[in-house]
């Protein structure tokens, strides 16, 4: 349980001369045990609030807090799950949650840690795998074996970087409804920052919608999500509630767009 | 994979049998004269065994196989008919096979002497600069400001033949063996290193992002995630290195041993003994096959993680 703040925050990268802001003063508090979800377009600097907040890189200006102490540098409280690249190719799926647990948890005794490695493999289904490779894994069971490691961890946040950004879309549902369930199945939830550029992905995960629009990245607006949990796919998709907040979604995602895509038509009409 | 045994395997058996017949009922040319063909007839035996368990035992690959062995016995046919029997070269300069591997049966035990000599040697310089070079690299891999220096350094130096530190080891160190210690290290350490830089360099960057989010140390950081991801890079150096080192002290006992397989060959090149010169290099390439397909084993197994 904790929370993540945001303070202030600008990233400029490049050289002088060239500078790119990737991100101009963003605020951002998020609550303990709430699922906010970062939505907007490539570029928007998404995944640059991921790389923060993770302490893998130090903002230009501002400064990221959890449970109001300031972040430095990567440490085990935070949980990060990427798109494709959180496992280690040269470990089993067995040797990659183990290695987590060991250098996460303190834990020393050798059968300890395979337990527990073992019983995360078998939440997320995959006790069967345990000795594979992931390079001999689906893409979908890659993520799978990045989640339980996340879960081993048991970090005071989860960072999620696209986590299913390159799975089809079968897949997706699937992990959607697994990350759910093993999200709010336990007493305490935990406070969960994730990236998405899918509006139905995030409308169903999330407590609230941070949206991003790009160059400066910059949050434009942040959408509470009141649906009651437990949700279910299903009637979810159904309501008016939820195409309403769609749309708006959509409309914010794209105002920018639109422009363009009208003129998109215009010539395609002209050419017809 | 084919599992159907190709036609072309009954030339095999045919082409041994022919070369067996012309040993033993074409008397030998002049200057052949060969006291015991048992060896001979050995090796012809080993072969057809070792086919025929190919074929009908091991069951792998079977068209590469037979057109391995259709190569192998069509040259040591030819050999036995042009230069055995015919004479084509002047025996004393290149004797047919019978006289080559009947070598074996008197020289065996100063050869088995000198591969072991030149193995222990060998395996000395290399397994130090296996290690040397492997944990320099990987630090300097990871220190961009060591890295600076050294990859230069380190890609100028490894072009330069290792048999041209030979005169300088030789006057600088006490014994033939140490100086050829000394030669295979360095022949063996550049390559192995400037694998393991490139080796460090190459891993993808995400990877190492993930591990950091482990907030693992730095030393975890070297051994449990540079050292395998950099090992691809890290075999490719081992195996330029390993092929150096054979050159090396095949040169360096040419050039200044008492014993040893190189000094077999040049030693006995000198007596003009060139049916000895020719079971030398034989006797080199069986060792080199070995050597290499214990380091593919060992590849294979630290890098089954790579596209299984």
């Amino acid at each position: 349980m904790a929370t993540i703040e945001l303070r202030n925050i600008s990233m400029l990268y490049g050289a002088n001369g060239t500078q790119h802001t990737a991100l101009d003063n963003v605020n951002l508090k998020i609550r303990e045990g709430e699922f906010l979800s970062l939505i907007g377009p490539s570029g928007c600097g998404k995944s640059t609030i991921i790389d923060l907040v993770s302490g893998l890189r130090v903002p230009t200006k501002g400064s990221v807090l959890i449970d109001d102490e300031p972040v430095s540098k990567p440490g085990p409280d935070r949980g990060t799950v990427f798109q494709d690249y959180s496992l280690f190719p040269w470990m089993t799926s067995f040797e990659n949650i183990c290695f987590a647990i060991e250098h996460t948890q303190g834990v020393h005794s050798r059968s300890a840690v395979e337990n527990q490695a073992r019983k995360y493999l078998e939440i997320v289904g995959l006790a069967k795998s345990g000795d594979s490779y992931p390079n001999t894994l689906s893409g979908g069971m890659r993520q799978r074996i990045s989640i339980a490691r996340m879960f081993s961890m048991n970090p005071k946040v989860f960072l999620m970087d696209e986590p299913f950004g390159a799975l089809d879309s079968l897949n997706r549902i699937y992990m959607q409804d697994l990350l759910l369930h093993l999200w709010s199945e336990r007493d305490e939830h935990k406070t969960v920052l994730f990236v998405t550029h899918d509006v139905d992905e995030a409308l169903l995960l999330s407590d609230r919608i941070a949206v991003m629009s790009p160059s400066p990245g910059v949050i434009k607006e942040v959408i509470d999500v009141p649906f009651p949990r437990p949700r279910c796919r299903k009637s979810l998709g159904a309501t008016a509630e939820y195409l309403s907040l769609k749309s708006h979604l959509l409309s914010v995602l794209y105002c920018e767009m639109m422009g363009e895509l009208a003129k998109q038509e215009q010539n395609f009409r002209g050419l017809a | 994979m084919t599992k159907e045994i190709p036609r072309i395997a009954i030339l095999v058996y045919i082409l041994l049998a022919a070369t067996l017949v012309l040993d033993v009922l074409i008397p030998a040319g002049p200057k052949q004269a060969v006291h015991d063909t048992s060896i001979f007839f050995g090796v012809l035996l080993l072969l057809a065994i070792l086919f025929t368990a190919e074929l009908f035992v091991h069951r792998k690959n079977v068209r590469a196989t037979t057109d391995l062995f259709l190569v192998i016995v069509t040259i040591l046919f030819f050999w036995e008919l042009l230069f055995g029997k015919m004479s084509l070269i002047d025996p004393l300069l290149f004797p047919g096979p019978a006289r080559v591997f009947a070598v074996f049966g008197t020289d065996w035990p100063l050869m088995l002497y000198g591969m072991m000599g030149s193995l222990g040697i060998m395996a000395t310089g290399y397994f130090l600069a296996l290690t040397a070079a492997i944990s320099l690299g990987l630090y300097i891999g990871w220190r961009r400001r060591l890295y600076d220096v050294a990859y230069p350094i380190a890609k100028a130096v490894s072009p330069i033949p290792p048999t041209v530190y030979l005169p300088y080891a030789i006057v600088l160190l006490p014994s033939f063996a140490t100086a050829s210690v000394f030669l295979i290290f360095i022949g063996s350490f550049w390559p192995i290193l400037v694998g393991t830089i490139y080796g460090v360099f190459s891993v993808d960057h995400r990877i190492i992002n993930s591990a950091r989010t482990l907030g693992l140390s730095d030393a975890q950081m070297i051994r449990r995630i540079l050292l395998p991801g950099a090992m691809p890079s890290i075999f490719s150096g081992a195996m330029i290195a390993l092929i150096m080192s054979f050159i090396s002290i095949t040169v360096a006992e040419m050039i200044a041993a008492t014993s040893g397989l190189g000094w077999y060959i040049e030693y006995n090149h000198q007596f003009a003994n060139y049916d000895k010169v020719i079971a030398g290099m034989i006797l080199i390439s069986l060792v080199v096959i070995a050597v290499m397909y214990i380091f593919d084993q060992v590849q294979k197994h630290y890098l089954r993680w790579q596209n299984v």
